[in-house]
């Protein structure tokens, strides 16, 4: 496969070698352009390392990241994160806050926000380019977020979570709204995500991760018909990718969520 | 090992901000070359520390000014324990008086000295009744934020036990209080010590802010700088030593800053 | 029903006033140890049009303002600068709220053989008083940034003076106007202390005057004066800090 990013056997320690903990154990995949391609473990399992890692933010201590052979060091120019925290520049209007890397690149007041607005509309927020972020809903904030990114124009979208802190029916009509614009744009992108509906629904490939240390444990290729909408998660084919997934998760779940059990009485 | 090793790693720059500080004091003194006379060598300034704590005088006038300390602590104190609960624990009386309250707090309390001394006697009576009124709005304000940030869940804990309102009072209220408490006397003594020492400056004949007046009128600097030391250390050990039982006693730590 | 319980506290204080008023027209208590609220509320007119309040006020405003940019000048590099290091913070961070603790005013005496009884002794205390609060809520403000606002810059490949200017500093404005607005507070306090101790400029000479021509009413007069400009400048200064977070 030609891949766009390729990670080779990439492996995180935290703490000393005796003692300390493997976040992520030799994790190696590819994701080709224009292939949208979802990491989903448990809570715990070394998700968002990953995510830190591949955005340059953390480095690996083994192993090897690189955007078409150009390895990855620092945060890459290739690559734009949206992270699963609040992220909005709160002192910004929306206009501003999606023209904030347009505005970093040198580019004119008014092209600059010529150009966010073609990604606000995409995202869905037309109309609210003038509001503060403080005015706007936690999902409109997420799109924000995803938008000024989005107006960096990376090669590769790298998503954390984006979704997490938003209740299940907006998660999936933002699911709808970065279908549409993987549709529109042919994103390549890399979500890291713990919710199965999520990954099944927008996803071509799914990399299922094992809770600590956290390996890649199965690969699924995702064989919905495109394009996609949030009306196949009641389809018997999407229901079927869900067991088969949930089948899977359960036991590392379960790791986790004893592993979090022994740490609150630990600390108690 | 990791406690001396935090010690040495603030212990360094400020000494050494010390030895600068101190360097340039006097290197500027030696010089000569800026605000003679008023800055003198260390040693002078050393010796004026020896003198006033070897004089007979210091410690009388350090006896007054500590008298009036302790009447303007007590009187203003408990007032504003009183007035503190008060508001704290009636929803109507915060609404009718707490707003007079915060008015009044951030004003210069010295002003009032004139007429104080109208009432209480140009003696130590005006310098109590100074300090007592600066020590009380910190109080006030600090144990009626106190009793209303009493965990209302402890409250009713005490309800479903069948506690009595002494009971309440003794067993939730009280320990509860400790921190804020401790704190408010630990802001009061702060504006008190302020209070008194500010009238004995304006208008008295004994008392540390009376020498420190004398001092300067006889243009004694090392005298003068000795008594400011005695009264910054004086404070900020008492501030210091509050501070940490406050925090002991599990309240956050509210600083001066608001 | 909303306005029962300040209207009572209201009523209280002009009952409390009215019985002060009877005690004194009885000769409970003596003219010379409080005079009649009635005079001093009569004294409040002559001390507008014949002390010239309002042009003392305009003075005490004047320093004040004066100490607290200083402040805010001295105050914002020294709390970047103890933010960019944190064994300096560890260090000196304790060592500026001490300073806050400090009763400084007193060595007002000392300014004055420093700087002579002249403005600059008031502006300069003031300074000093106004200085600890900028200081620390500047460091909180930098220190209390998002970590993932940074990352955003991080991912984006900012310069370290770009991080500065387009996330560090726009983070910390809040924080820096509360800082900006205790200073001016302290800064008010220890000014129009100054001004009656060392009887010199506006308001706090004022007050000091009066008293020196046993005009006892209208001490107690200015004394309202004082307390009323000062709540009307904490209450301006508050929504100024409101509006600006509203924005922010």
């Amino acid at each position: 496969m030609n891949a766009l990013l390729r990670v080779e056997q990439v492996s995180k320690h935290f703490g000393t070698r005796e003692n300390g903990v493997t976040a992520v154990d030799r994790v190696s995949f590819g994701v080709a352009q224009g292939e949208f391609v979802s990491v989903i473990g448990p809570s715990g399992c070394g998700k968002s390392t990953l995510f830190h890692m591949i955005g340059g933010l953390v480095a690996a201590t083994e192993g090897r990241i690189d955007v078409e052979g150009d390895a990855i060091r620092a945060p890459h120019p290739a690559i734009g994160m949206v992270f699963q925290e609040e992220s909005c520049f709160p002192w910004r209007n929306v206009v501003d806050n999606v023209a904030f890397p347009l505005e970093l690149q040198g580019m004119a007041r008014a092209e600059r926000h010529e150009r966010a607005r073609h990604f606000i509309d995409m995202v869905g927020l037309h109309g609210f380019e003038r509001n503060q972020p403080s005015e706007l809903s936690g999902g409109m904030r997420q799109r924000v977020s995803i938008a000024r990114t989005l107006a960096s124009q990376p090669r590769i979208l790298l998503m954390d979570e984006p979704f997490a802190a938003l209740d299940e029916q907006t998660r999936l009509l933002l699911g709808d709204k970065v279908l549409q614009i993987q549709q529109e744009l042919s994103q390549t992108t890399l979500l890291i995500t713990h919710s199965i509906t999520e990954a099944v629904q927008l996803s071509d490939r799914i990399l299922v991760m094992s809770f600590r240390p956290g390996r890649i444990k199965r690969e699924i290729v995702v064989d919905l018909p495109r394009p996609r909408t949030s009306d196949a998660v009641v389809s018997p084919a999407f229901g079927a990718y869900v067991a088969d997934i949930w089948n899977d998760l359960r036991q590392e779940a379960t790791l986790g969520l004893a592993a979090a059990d022994r740490r609150r009485t630990s600390a108690a | 090992m990791a406690a001396a090793a935090r010690m040495t790693g603030t212990a360094a720059p400020r000494l050494a901000a010390t030895l600068l500080l101190l360097a340039a004091w006097q290197g500027l003194a030696l010089s000569g070359w800026l605000f003679q006379d008023v800055v003198p060598p260390l040693q002078t300034v050393l010796g004026g520390l020896a003198s006033v704590l070897s004089s007979r005088d210091f410690y009388a006038n350090a006896a007054i000014t500590g008298a009036e300390l302790l009447v303007a602590l007590t009187a203003g104190g408990i007032a504003g324990v009183l007035v503190g609960v008060a508001l704290g624990s009636s929803r109507f009386l915060s609404g009718a008086f707490e707003r007079w309250v915060n008015y009044l707090s951030p004003t210069p309390k010295i002003i009032l000295f004139p007429v104080l001394i109208m009432m209480f006697g140009v003696g130590v009576g005006s310098k109590m009744a100074m300090g007592s009124v600066s020590c009380f709005f910190p109080v006030a304000i600090s144990i009626a934020a106190g009793v209303r940030g009493v965990d209302p869940a402890l409250l009713r804990v005490g309800r479903s036990f069948r506690a009595t309102r002494a009971q309440t009072l003794r067993k939730i209220l009280l320990p509860a209080m400790a921190a804020p408490l401790v704190n408010g006397v630990r802001l009061g003594f702060g504006v008190a010590l302020i209070g008194v020492l500010l009238a004995e400056t304006k208008l008295s004949n004994k008392g540390i802010g009376f020498m420190i007046m004398e001092a300067y009128h006889r243009f004694d600097m090392p005298r003068m700088y000795a008594l400011l030391i005695l009264a910054v250390a004086f404070a900020a050990t008492v501030n210091l030593l509050a501070g940490r039982a406050a925090s002991r006693l599990g309240g956050q730590h509210q600083g001066t800053l608001r | 029903m909303r306005f029962a319980a300040p209207l009572s506290g209201i009523m209280v204080l002009l009952a409390l006033g009215g019985l002060l008023q009877f005690a004194i027209q009885m000769d409970f208590i003596s003219v010379y140890v409080l005079p009649l609220p009635s005079d001093i509320l009569a004294s409040l007119p002559r001390l507008v049009a014949e002390e010239g309040v309002l042009g003392r006020f305009a003075t005490t405003a004047g320093e004040t303002l004066a100490a607290g940019l200083l402040a805010l000048l001295v105050g914002l590099p020294m709390g970047l600068l103890l933010h960019r290091s944190l064994r300096m913070r560890a260090a000196f961070e304790p060592w500026v709220a001490a300073l806050a603790a400090a009763p400084l005013i007193l060595a007002y005496p000392l300014f004055l053989v420093l700087f002579g009884r002249s403005p600059a002794t008031i502006v300069v205390i003031g300074f000093i008083s106004a200085l600890p609060p900028v200081v620390l809520k500047t460091i909180e403000g930098f220190a209390a940034t998002r970590r993932v606002l940074l990352n955003v810059g991080r991912s984006l490949r900012l310069t370290p003076g770009q991080e500065f200017r387009k996330i560090l500093f726009p983070a910390a404005i809040p924080q820096i106007f509360v800082g900006l607005r205790l200073a001016l507070v302290f800064g008010l306090i220890n000014v129009v202390g100054v001004e009656f101790l060392i009887n010199l400029g506006g308001l706090g000479q004022l007050i000091n005057d009066l008293a020196e021509r046993y005009d006892l009413p209208g001490t107690w007069g200015g004394i309202l004066c004082v307390v009323l400009v000062s709540i009307a400048f904490f209450t301006v200064l508050d929504g100024c800090e409101r509006w600006l977070r509203r924005r922010a």
